[in-house]
């Protein structure tokens, strides 16, 4: 019982109705089921990107890149649309750019064993970089967005299957997906165990580079799912689509409980955190909290949170040891 | 000839420096003048006292990605208290301490709380540029006095006085790394646990290390200020990881204890020959960032595959020779 109460997950989902009992005491309107429900459709986008990052980040790495490859892949989803193709094949195209750039950073990775914020890092300008100069292929010089996108594709942005909004079941989807992947299976197995340990996993003939280079993929993937889903969204794509998901996709892996230093954490955790991290913002702005003032206050959740679990840590190491020894 | 390409990162990156600039020279005719040089210097100013302040920071095996909010933070500091009537000694020596203070909360988390510097700083990034745009409302200050101006336009030699600032910082850096002190900051990167049996006080290093990026990113809030005339919202944005791609390429590595001065200022320089390039070569800027990256992504992959192949020569060196007894010293990894 104790075991479950102290379970992270347990904590942040404690910490997430708090947070909605706080919201709904200052302004009943925030927790009607319509506002609940759609205002999710402003930030599942984040936990899209964020619930694969977790697991980039447990196998030890990390990914800064998945922020221009929301763009990039919603450009080239653009062009190719631009260009006359049929939808599917124009959604393969911004999959197929979103499954590349996972496979470049992967591959860069690898080739240079150089830490993977530094390459992330490069390729973060490389794919903003080329996304705007492919929106200027098709005259949408700059941040101009490319639209024009068959109405089909612009309904799913606003479509609903059981009566959940499209995006927030396309992110409930996927997230299942990767809860699966990671908890139930051999691949989330050895996800976890590349992450503990790179060189026992190596050593123990454990096919570290496919593991790491399987979870750039699907980062890059789900870059692409989101890049697409904002596009319908807005019925546009633009380079800056994703600049917003940075800060806040990061921060939902490692509220959600992803150690940065690889080996732990949960998609659950994630998939929790990014609902505190969005209420968050749209709480406040419903209690009519400037957003600049709501920034800085999901930039403070952050590190306190941090910083308490850290000390929750530093002390559940410290009673034992103490306990042990009255005995 | 590839054993010293290797070895030698800033020497490499500084051949490849001027290999780049003559080739724009060559293109476009009245690029290689000794305004250009000068206008490379300025327009590098923010980038590289950012660069600066991180680059301590990253020698101790810690990061510090919240540069860009402190320079907004310090700017609007100096912007507000100009604006409010305040001398401009005053003024500036506020928005020091607000940098420096900015700084002290990274370095509480991350050296007295223990929370790992990424999270702690990128947590930091959100809350101080929060913390900015409360204080401005979100509006931008302009109107800034000519007196805050004069600092950044160029008078002696071609040279601003915060560009000659910015020199006498990278004097500084070079000579405290040199002294007995500034090796401790390198000994903690490079093995933390080893620092802290030789007695180095590792978190007051790692602590003062950030409350200097601090102050750095502050000063290169007056410095923006100064350049631009005005502060908007967004000033500073995204900086910091340039200053981190710029130090990368310079030849400080992320695992700590390994950097020099004269990296950090050809790291800063190349990337501003380049943006500086591109605008002579008439190329429209929204090219910086795909040239930018691609260069950066093609440096690390040759250098990084150029490492390795000279580490798997070492190896095979030592096997031949048969030397068995004296095995290489591993390096902790996970000591830290």
């Amino acid at each position: 019982m104790k075991k479950l109460v102290m379970r992270w997950e347990v904590l942040l989902l404690a910490l997430l109705v708090i947070e909605l009992i706080v919201f709904g005491m200052i302004n009943p309107r925030f927790l009607r089921t319509s506002s609940l429900l759609y205002g999710t459709s402003d930030f599942v986008q984040v936990g899209i990107v964020a619930v694969p990052l977790t697991l980039v980040i447990i196998a030890g790495g990390i990914d800064v890149s998945f922020a221009s490859t929301v763009g990039l892949c919603a450009i080239t989803f653009g062009i190719a649309n631009f260009f006359g193709l049929p939808l599917a094949a124009s959604l393969a195209v911004g999959f197929g750019t979103g499954a590349l750039a996972g496979v470049l950073n992967a591959t860069i990775i690898r080739l240079t064993r150089l830490q993977p914020l530094v390459v992330t890092l490069g390729s973060l300008y490389l794919f903003s970089g080329a996304a705007t100069v492919l929106s200027g292929v098709v005259g949408a010089n700059g941040y101009e967005g490319i639209g024009g996108f068959p109405t089909a594709f612009t309904n799913l942005g606003y479509a609903q299957v059981f009566g959940v909004p499209m995006p927030l079941f396309v992110f409930l989807c996927f997230s299942a997906v990767l809860l699966v992947l990671l908890h139930m299976t051999r691949f989330g197995r050895l996800v976890f165990q590349v992450g503990q340990n790179e060189e026992a996993a190596r050593h123990s003939g454990m096919p570290v580079a496919r593991i790491q280079m399987w979870t750039y993929v699907l980062t890059g993937l789900a870059a692409a799912l989101a890049g697409l889903l904002l596009s319908a969204y807005f019925g546009s794509a633009r380079v800056d689509l994703g600049g917003a998901t940075l800060l806040p996709a990061i921060t939902a892996a490692v509220l959600g409980g992803a150690s940065i230093y690889g080996g732990k954490g949960s998609v659950l955790g994630t998939i929790i955190a990014t609902f505190v991290i969005g209420y968050l913002q749209q709480g406040l702005q419903m209690s009519g909290v400037p957003s600049q003032i709501s920034s800085a206050l999901s930039g403070a959740l952050l590190v306190i949170v941090v910083a308490f679990r850290h000390g929750l840590a530093l002390l559940s190491a410290f009673v034992p040891a103490r306990s042990s020894q009255t005995n | 000839m590839l054993n010293w390409i290797a070895r030698d990162r800033v020497a490499t990156l500084l051949l490849v420096t001027i290999a780049v600039l003559l080739a724009v020279g060559v293109a476009a005719p009245g690029f290689l003048a000794p305004s250009t040089a000068s206008m490379i210097w300025s327009n590098g100013l923010v980038l590289m006292l950012i660069a600066l302040g991180v680059f301590p920071v990253i020698l101790t095996r810690n990061i510090d990605v919240s540069g860009g909010s402190v320079l907004g933070l310090s700017a609007v500091t100096l912007g507000l208290s100009l604006n409010a009537g305040i001398a401009m000694p005053i003024a500036i020596a506020m928005t020091l301490g607000a940098g420096l203070a900015a700084g002290a909360v990274n370095g509480v988390l991350v050296a007295v709380l223990g929370v790992p510097s990424i999270v702690a700083t990128l947590g930091t990034l959100g809350l101080f540029r929060g913390v900015m745009l409360i204080a401005t409302g979100g509006e931008w200050i302009e109107e800034l006095p000519e007196t805050l101006k004069a600092l950044g336009a160029k008078s002696l030699g071609g040279l601003s006085v915060m560009g000659i600032c910015t020199g006498l910082v990278i004097i500084a850096v070079w000579a405290f790394l040199r002294s007995r002190r500034g090796r401790w900051v390198m000994v903690v990167g490079d093995n933390r646990a080893a620092a802290r049996h030789l007695g180095l006080p590792v978190k007051r290093i790692e602590f003062l290390a950030f409350v200097w990026g601090g102050g750095m990113a502050a000063l290169a809030g007056v410095t923006f200020a100064a350049q631009i005339g005005f502060v908007p919202n967004q000033a500073g944005t995204g900086i910091e990881l340039r200053a981190i791609a710029a130090l990368v390429l310079g030849g400080i590595s992320l695992l700590g204890g390994v950097g020099s001065v004269a990296g950090v200022v050809i790291g800063v320089i190349f990337f501003t020959s380049i943006d500086t390039a591109l605008v002579f070569l008439k190329i429209p800027a929204y090219w910086n960032d795909l040239i930018g990256g691609a260069m950066l992504l093609t440096v690390l992959l040759i250098d990084g595959r150029l490492r390795i192949a000279l580490e798997a020569r070492d190896r095979a060196a030592r096997y031949h020779r048969g030397d068995a007894q004296a095995p290489q010293p591993k390096k902790l990894e996970d000591a830290a």
